[in-house]
């Protein structure tokens, strides 16, 4: 192991427009997450979250500051496929099979393993990258029926396990999401937080998830990033330290309800910081 | 579909609207009709009065002296070749150029958009003095290019696949295809074009049957007799014999109209076909 965090932020400034009309998105954001971390970042709505995803996803530059993944720039990290994107709704290609949606990530791009070879520090961490069977694991994710099937065809909650799926097939080191799970009703959703920690767990990644959920962010992560808006930026860094894995059991705990709270707290603040 | 066909014309409404289509239909059939009827028949059949309604037996004379007066398949085989390139290409750059303004921010795009929708609506006749002027420059004149290039940056097809894009094209799926490492090409061809296959049908029916029918551009820009388009050739029929053979002359548009119905037919069903998968997949 070596000591290049997974992600790191450097006073990222990104603002949207000019003039009058200019909105600052971010402003000032430094964070820095280990490697195999599941970070969550909440906050109100418009507080920049889904902007510092693209950032890191090399979808979009920075104004102002740096952005590193694994110690190179998001593009170069995209190319070598340490980034896996599971975006807000799913993207997933209308015309091809969901077991082809999948397994197109691997047939594009094939200089990926060489290119990942050559960050440094990252060749002795997954010395063999075997391509994982996306059969296995969409058997795994509830989709084993489903396989030849179009998207069209699948329910909504099938199209975000299937999009999870397809991220986790590249293997990424880094696994960002933004709310995939927010349009799910709840038993759905806690399914899918299971085997998104089982996969999780598995594949050893970095995550960094978006949420509007406090329970989400607290039974999954264990760091969560309270944001605040205008300007985008952050407020608080809590580290959750509850042991894992962490089971339904856990959610009647004291020590849950009480990150809850301080969640809570700090959200509201944030909230009213910015009313005053 | 379903529910249309159980709703049938029983009310007085119902059965008024299918009698005005029906004279639609009627009306806008027999300009065709008669052209069989012209095609089929002697020239004096069809010019004394009241004219000969029914189909004759003359067609194959009426063909033969066509064939004898021109050189009918050799026009009709630098049409095809008009036509498909002019497809090809206009299917091609234009889906490109409004891949282009749909879906990337690049510097100046609004400007040249708007620049596009000037040339929309400017008319053809102002351009062919100028157009004319560049084609002989080229030396270009009496060359098919002349013909195939200038119709290739269409102003209608960037703005028509660019609006259908702008709807069919998720950013989601883009986004995605730029991380797995696709470069613009491969965004285009690969995400943006399958997703607006039946936009391309649209497009390449109407530039087929637009390049197959023009006229006025090529009988400018063909000056070389020996090597026109079908429709310069069939106008060159009109001048080069004293007493109008109007049969002769109907035979050759009967025969310049029937590749475009068999093409016409055969994209309109995988536009159809597609449209209406579109339709449920979505
Ligand atoms: N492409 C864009 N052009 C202009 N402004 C933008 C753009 N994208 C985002 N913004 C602005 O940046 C700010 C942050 O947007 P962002 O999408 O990151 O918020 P968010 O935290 O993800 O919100 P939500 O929880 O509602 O998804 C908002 O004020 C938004 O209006
Ligand atoms: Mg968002």
């Amino acid at each position: 192991m070596t000591g290049t965090p997974a992600l790191e932020l450097r006073s990222v400034h990104r603002i949207y427009g000019f003039g009058s009309s200019a909105t600052n998105a971010l402003d000032e954001v430094h964070l820095t997450v280990p490697p195999g971390r599941f970070v969550s970042l909440i906050g109100p709505s418009g507080c920049g979250k889904s902007t510092l995803l693209r950032l890191v996803a090399g979808l979009e530059q920075p104004d102002h500051g740096e952005v590193r993944v694994h110690g190179v720039p998001p593009a170069k990290a995209c190319a070598a496929k340490l980034i896996g994107l599971v975006p807000q709704s799913p993207a997933l290609l209308p015309w091809l099979s969901v077991l082809r949606n999948v397994t197109l990530p691997q047939k594009i791009n094939k200089g990926a393993a060489r290119r990942r070879e050559r960050i440094a520090g990252f060749a002795e961490r997954d010395a063999a990258p075997s391509a994982p069977d996306m059969r296995e694991l969409l058997v795994k994710a509830g989709l084993g029926e489903a396989m030849d099937k179009l998207p069209a065809e699948l329910s909504g909650g099938m199209r975000q396990r299937a999009a999870i799926v397809r991220a986790f097939g590249l293997r990424p080191d880094v696994l960002v999401m933004d709310e995939p799970f927010s349009a799910l009703d709840e038993f759905t959703r806690e399914s899918l937080q299971d085997q998104l920690l089982d996969l999780w767990d598995e594949l050893k990644t970095t995550v960094l998830f978006v949420t509007h959920s406090v329970p989400e962010a607290v039974r999954l992560s264990d760091t969560v990033v309270v944001m605040a808006p205008h300007p985008g930026r952050i407020v608080d860094i809590i580290d959750v330290d509850l042991p894992r894995p962490r089971g339904d059991r856990l959610f009647g705990e004291r020590r849950f309800h009480e990150y809850e709270d301080l969640i809570r707290d700090r959200l509201r603040r944030a909230w009213h910081g910015e009313a005053a | 579909m379903k529910a249309l066909r159980v709703r049938r014309p029983t009310t007085v409404r119902g059965l008024l609207l299918h009698v005005i289509l029906m004279a639609g239909v009627l009306v806008s059939m027999f300009p065709f009709y008669w052209t069989i009827v012209m095609a089929t028949n002697t020239t004096q059949d069809i010019t004394k009065y009241p004219p000969k309604l029914t189909f004759g037996s003359h067609l194959f004379d009426n063909i033969q002296r066509l064939l004898d007066s021109i050189d009918f398949f050799g026009a009709m085989f630098n049409t095809v070749i008009v036509a498909v390139s002019t497809t090809a290409l206009v299917l091609l750059l234009d889906s490109l150029a409004a891949f282009a303004f749909a879906k990337y921010e690049f510097p100046g795009r609004r400007v040249l958009f708007a620049m596009l929708m000037g040339i929309f609506m400017l008319p053809l006749q102002l351009a062919i003095i100028p157009q004319y002027l560049i084609m002989a420059e080229l030396g270009w004149l009496g060359s098919l290019k002349a013909v195939i290039f200038p119709a290739t940056a269409n102003a209608f097809g960037i703005f028509w696949m660019r609006q259908y894009m702008i709807g069919a094209i998720h950013d989601e799926l883009i986004d995605a295809a730029r991380m797995d490492g696709c470069g613009f090409f491969r965004q285009y061809w690969h995400v943006g074009l399958p997703a607006v296959r039946p936009g391309l049908a649209f497009l390449g029916i109407y530039t087929f049957v637009a390049a197959w029918n023009d006229y006025v551009w090529p009988l400018v820009a063909l000056v070389n007799p020996d090597r026109v388009t079908l429709q310069v050739a069939l106008s060159q029929l009109n001048v080069s014999h004293g007493r109008q053979d109007y049969a002769m002359v109907m035979a050759g548009v009967l025969l310049a109209v029937l590749p475009l119905v068999v093409v016409f037919s055969l994209f309109a069903r995988s536009f159809i076909a597609d449209a209406t998968k579109g339709a449920v997949r979505e």
